[in-house]
């Protein structure tokens, strides 16, 4: 399969791109053909321009995006890996959705309508590799902003029997070397049997 | 009581701003003093940088003057305001990096050292209110769970103290709303905010 892995957090000591490694190694394994971005590394800028707002239904995008905008259409799984942070994406990967996936690009739609028409049927695989540093009950409590946000908006443009799969390392403030250890193993083996 | 309203439209003539206006008129007319924070006007970097993020669990996590000057105004208000787009269901990016920004440890919450808990930083703040508008129906907008709204309802609510509220002011279906119900909205706003103690 196409995959494209998305990485989103500052420090490149950090634990996500340790888990960013074993996602490659995973798909590696698995013999997947792969696009990674790595958004603080490529320093994507997340805010959106006034003139982006305006011209945001117009398919037209700017020179900047349509290298992401290419990888979109390219890929058949798109595996994101980041923190969880105030319970959803990190500011600079809700940005790369926001000025991202846009008219011509993740959605189409009519003029007085207000429901889009999808356009990335291409993709039927969607995994997510992020860590909460609050347990899953506090998580749950919170109402899993960032899950939903990918499995019912996100996914909402892909294709109609996309999967999605979390893999997600809950506690992470009070997690051991052994309970991080084994999170990474298991997120190589689910990418690899992807 | 203080209050902070937080705008986050990157055009200054958009609908959040016309919302936001309201909002602060409705404030003062209820006796309140109001401090503003317009997010792209100001320049606010919307991304944690790699030098917040290592000094995130250190005694001094705030190291930008503009982060400083926005944590002063978040610790003087009682009531915080966030009026923004909804888009992809949550936060728009830079009112997200501004809350990832500001709400470090010492701010937003702090660890509790004996039990390695989170406990809330936000004791001050006694009501939170969300304006936001919506492109999609208010049905279509519960069905992919309302993201934004739950992020400041209940995560920003948690870090709050047990007495806070929350007051949700949306208009949904903005892709079809006529001039009418805009305008009706706006009027809500103001209306709402004036009756806010």
């Amino acid at each position: 399969m196409n995959v494209l892995v998305v990485v989103c957090h500052p420090d490149p000591a950090s634990f996500t791109h340790a888990a960013f490694t074993r996602v490659i190694a995973g798909l590696d394994a698995g013999g997947h053909e792969t696009r990674l971005t790595d958004l603080y590394a490529e320093e994507f800028d997340p805010a959106m321009s006034c003139a982006e707002r305006r011209d945001h239904k117009d398919p037209e995008i700017g020179p900047d995006l349509r290298p992401y905008a290419n990888d979109l259409a390219w890929a058949e799984a798109l595996v994101l890996v980041h923190p969880t942070w105030w319970s959803g994406q990190p500011a600079m990967l809700k940005g790369w959705i926001d000025r991202v996936w846009v008219a011509g690009v993740a959605w189409t739609m009519a003029d007085g309508d207000s429901t889009p028409t999808p356009l990335l049927r291409n993709i039927r695989r969607i995994v997510v590799v992020t860590t909460h540093g609050s347990s899953k009950f506090v998580n749950a409590l919170q109402g899993e902003g960032g899950k939903r946000t990918v499995t019912r908006s996100l996914r909402g443009m892909c294709s109609r029997r996309a999967r999605t799969t979390w893999c997600a390392l809950y506690g992470i403030d009070r997690a051991d070397s052994d309970a991080r250890a084994a999170f990474l193993d298991r997120v190589e083996r689910t990418l690899a049997g992807l | 009581m203080r209050a902070l309203v937080v705008t986050a439209h990157p055009c200054a003539d958009s609908f959040a701003h016309a919302a936001a206006e309201r909002a602060v008129a409705g404030l003062e007319a209820a006796g309140h003093h109001v401090d503003t924070i317009d997010l792209a006007a100001s320049g606010f970097i919307a991304a944690m940088s790699l030098d917040e993020r290592r000094a995130y669990h250190s005694d001094r996590p705030v190291i930008d003057p503009h982060v400083a000057e926005h944590v002063a105004l978040i610790r003087a208000a009682t009531i915080l305001v966030l009026v923004y787009p909804t888009w992809w269901s949550g936060l728009p990016a830079i009112l997200k990096g501004w809350l990832e920004r500001t709400l470090v440890p010492g701010v937003g919450f702090r660890f509790d050292e004996s039990t390695g808990k989170v406990r809330p930083g936000l004791t001050h703040i006694r009501r939170i209110v969300g304006v936001s508008t919506y492109g999609s129906p208010w049905f279509a907008v519960k069905i992919v769970n309302d993201n934004g709204r739950r992020t400041i309802t209940r995560a920003l609510r948690l870090s709050c103290g047990v007495r806070a509220r929350t007051t949700w002011l949306g208009l949904y279906g903005m892709d079809t709303a006529t001039p009418a119900d805009r305008i009706a909205f706006l009027a809500r706003v103001e209306q709402r905010m004036a009756r806010l103690t």
